[in-house]
């Protein structure tokens, strides 16, 4: 199978055409991408051909930055006519920035970059686009002027993300902020965060509270979620003001818990939580907070092996254990790492091969017990391997597509 | 500048510690939050035991949150007269500004209305359509996630201001090839891919093997046949001593791993399309986290205006919206009534690539049982 191009792949080729299809993304009610790019001095000419080509016209390109081996991004385009730099930003824990720092950031940005920020990578840091001539200079300013410092990219410590926690939330079981700076000053962690000497990334995350804002449970090689040990807390006398007040509905908050943990004295007026049923749904705290807090007793969950990006299909995270404090498994942390590159040395794990490929290779039961010397204390649920795609043959495709445009014709009507 | 000072640079400066980061009035209050109410669905207020309130209101942002400075600067300038000095940027990229009364926070409604960015998005409505950058920087990207969320946002804005009302929260994540950078754990994924095996540059993928098939013989496997995971792409000595590669098509499964490696490896561009995965979810509420399912394993995405997939996207949100109970999301009620019935109510043909599974076990720390 070979494919043949009809036209060169070039940006000068598509431009024309991809600058007109853009003018339809300018219209519509929601921000415009391309109207906040055209404000810029990025080369939008690459992406207007790569759509109309329905190509990406970047290649991997290269930059030399004296002494950062790791938290840019080269590009260049297939033609080698343009490239382009990005340095991804260490974000402060929370990403709560006062205005002051944020000022700095984009003056930054204007003075060494484009003129363009991406807010939130994928992972949350921040994302500058800077002129690659003066990226060996910016690097100083980052650190000297704005107090922060190129991320990270390719095979080492990936930005690690924090939910709000305490500093603007009233569920954090845990200060999720300080613990992600303890981690990324922990120093093997500070050491590991310069190059990039792993088998592939290496992501943790901390949620403060059941609700998993940072998704720990599946995008986190190590995700640490806040939680608390048997029943939430009622506050009786304040719930039954609620109730009162007509702002919860006893019966369908007991009715409604997903754990079936509730039930609700209607002589005595009071709520019953069975400690031993509680999954930690939340559910009747969002409902009644404050009246129905999470208990006193709190403790950190850790999921381990939880990835997207990996070579056998992404994975939710296992269970490990649940401890006190993110201090109690910085050993473990380290001795994965430690074990996952001396597997990558034998042979066994392999270049681009996630924590969590590597625990199923070794088996969870021997990671826990040889590796990580522990007892396990829960057992992984199975699922299949989260990936997307399909190879399919002409007439299947046409099948779905055929399918498609039914829907098509149901939402919009038929096309004039 | 002294060598020194340039070998520095090996020490990352890491923004810690965080506190030196926060507006002063959060400073004050970190960890003393004791309650919280919404105010429509974009303003949120918080209120501290000290008696200090903060409004956040929640701005949605362009796909792939890209800001130019003239814009950031904007937003910058009314958290400074309007707010308290804050900016908080949320890990799906929305941006929330910060002040410290209601009459405030409206002001602060009404002024990124005129820019014409939407505020909404807390409690059950559309969160945020996540999007990778795809052709903006990316070099695996198949088909383009920002010109998608463009789309969808332009469709689907009622429901992230919430004009009309969701069941529950709603995610979706637009990625731009199997890689699937936005992850697995959103109501809705849509999810760029080749639809098909992949070709190669017969020439230049010779830039992905060794140069003689002796290296192959010394137990050498190149890294574009070794990444594979099922083991599709088979490298072989020619007779003449070069080495050639073949798919094995039945095997490969279009997980793009090798062209993540290999530049050269292609694909044909018209079958390109989006696979559309759903049910995923990463909180604990309901029946906690689930990974999502591929329902849909190929539809066309056809630019400027992907009809099919913005038609797509809002079937399943009316269904969901028809069928589902208060407070329950996609995968909650997926786990309800079942796939079988979902499929039936959308009448999807069935291949060997979006079988109907049923998930058993719960995810996350329901793992470790009774805590």
């Amino acid at each position: 199978m070979e494919v043949k191009q009809q036209r060169p792949l070039t940006v000068e080729e598509w431009a024309a055409e991809g600058m007109e299809l853009l003018k339809y993304y300018e219209k519509g009610p929601w921000p415009s991408h391309v109207s906040e790019l055209k404000k810029t001095k990025y080369p939008i000419e690459a992406y207007a051909a790569g759509l109309a080509a329905r190509k990406t016209m970047w290649a991997a390109g290269s930059a030399k930055i004296r002494y950062v081996y790791t938290g840019f991004i080269a590009r260049r385009t297939r033609d080698g006519k343009i490239s382009e730099l990005h340095f991804r930003v260490w974000q402060p824990s929370g990403y709560l920035y006062s205005t002051e720092k944020l000022k700095k950031l984009i003056e930054f940005t204007e003075k060494y970059g484009l003129g363009l920020i991406e807010l939130a990578g994928q992972q949350g840091q921040m994302i500058i686009s800077i002129r690659p001539e003066v990226a060996d200079e910016a690097v100083d300013y980052l650190r000297d002027v704005v107090g922060t410092d190129v991320g990270a990219t390719g095979d080492t410590i990936r930005e690690i993300a924090a939910c709000v926690g305490p500093a603007l939330c009233e569920y954090s079981l845990y200060d999720t902020l300080e613990a992600r700076d303890k981690f990324l000053t922990h120093p093997k962690i500070y050491e590991w965060m310069s190059n990039q000497l792993f088998p592939f990334k290496f992501k943790a995350k901390f949620s403060g509270c059941p609700f998993d804002c940072t998704r720990a449970v599946h995008r986190a090689d190590f995700g640490f979620i806040g939680v608390w040990e048997g029943a939430p807390e009622v506050d009786q006398e304040a719930f039954r003001r609620k109730v009162e007040a007509g702002e919860v509905d006893p019966e369908k908050l007991a009715a409604n818990c997903p754990s079936g943990a509730i039930t609700w004295d209607n002589e005595r007026k009071e709520l019953r939580i069975d400690g031993t049923r509680c999954k930690k749904s939340m559910h009747c705290i969002r409902t009644a907070f404050p009246a129905i807090k999470p208990g006193k007793n709190r403790k950190i969950a850790i999921v381990v092996g939880g990835h997207v990006k990996g070579r056998f299909g992404g994975k939710m995270g296992k269970p490990l254990a649940v401890v006190n404090s993110v201090d109690e498994a910085m050993d473990w942390v380290v001795k994965t790492v430690e074990s996952w590159m001396e597997h990558m040395e034998k042979g066994v794990v392999k270049h681009k091969d996630r924590i969590g490929d590597f625990i199923m290779k070794v088996g969870f039961k021997k990671y826990v017990n040889e590796i990580l010397g522990l007892k396990e204390v829960g057992k992984p649920s199975l699922h299949p391997s989260l990936r997307a795609g399909a190879v399919l043959d002409d007439e299947e495709r046409k099948m779905y597509a055929a399918w498609a445009s039914k829907i098509v014709e149901e939402v919009f009507g038929r096309r004039a | 500048m002294t060598a020194d000072k340039v070998a520095e640079r090996l020490k990352k400066k890491l923004p810690v510690p965080y506190t030196e980061w926060l507006p002063e009035k959060v400073r004050r209050n970190v960890g003393k939050w004791v309650d919280r109410k919404y105010h429509g669905y974009g303003i949120i207020e918080h209120i501290s035991a000290t008696g200090d309130r903060i409004f956040t209101v929640k701005v949605g942002t362009p796909p792939n949150f890209r800001l130019s400075t003239d814009t950031l600067k904007k937003f910058v300038d009314i958290a400074d007269t309007l707010g308290i000095g804050g900016i908080k940027i949320t890990r799906n990229g929305n941006l929330e500004i910060l002040t410290d009364s209601l009459d405030k926070a409206l002001k602060i409604k009404e002024e990124v209305e005129k820019m014409g960015f939407p505020v909404g998005g807390w409690g059950p409505t559309l969160w945020s359509i996540n999007s990778c950058t795809a052709f903006l920087t990316c070099t695996t990207a198949v088909v383009d996630a920002p010109s998608i969320t463009k789309v969808l946002y332009d469709h689907l804005k009622p429901y992230f201001t919430g004009e009309v009302k969701l069941p529950a929260k709603l995610r979706i994540n637009v990625s731009g090839c199997p890689s699937a950078c936005g992850g697995f754990t959103t109501d809705i994924n849509i999810v760029g891919h080749y639809g098909d095996a992949p070709t190669y540059d017969p020439e230049r993928i010779k830039l992905c093997l060794p140069k003689s098939a002796k290296a192959l013989e010394m137990g050498h496997v190149p890294e574009v046949a070794e990444v594979c995971p099922t083991g599709a792409i088979r490298v072989f000595g020619k007779p003449d001593g070069t080495v050639g590669l073949e798919v094995i098509r039945p095997k490969c499964i279009a997980c793009g791993r090798c062209r993540d490696v290999c530049d050269w490896i292609d694909f044909d561009q018209s079958k390109a399309g989006v696979a559309i995965l759903i049910g995923g979810k990463a909180s604990n509420t309901g029946r906690g986290p689930l990974p999502s399912i591929q329902v849909i394993p190929w539809i066309p995405a056809i630019p400027p205006d992907y009809r099919e997939i913005v038609a797509v996207v809002k079937k399943i949100i009316d269904l969901w919206r028809e069928n589902a109970r208060e407070g329950e999301r996609i995968g909650d009620w997926m786990a309800r009534v079942g796939l079988e019935q979902f499929y039936k109510m959308l009448n999807i043909p069935v291949t060997k690539w979006n079988k109907p599974v049923t998930l058993t076990g719960e995810f996350g720390f329901r793992q470790f049982g009774p805590i």
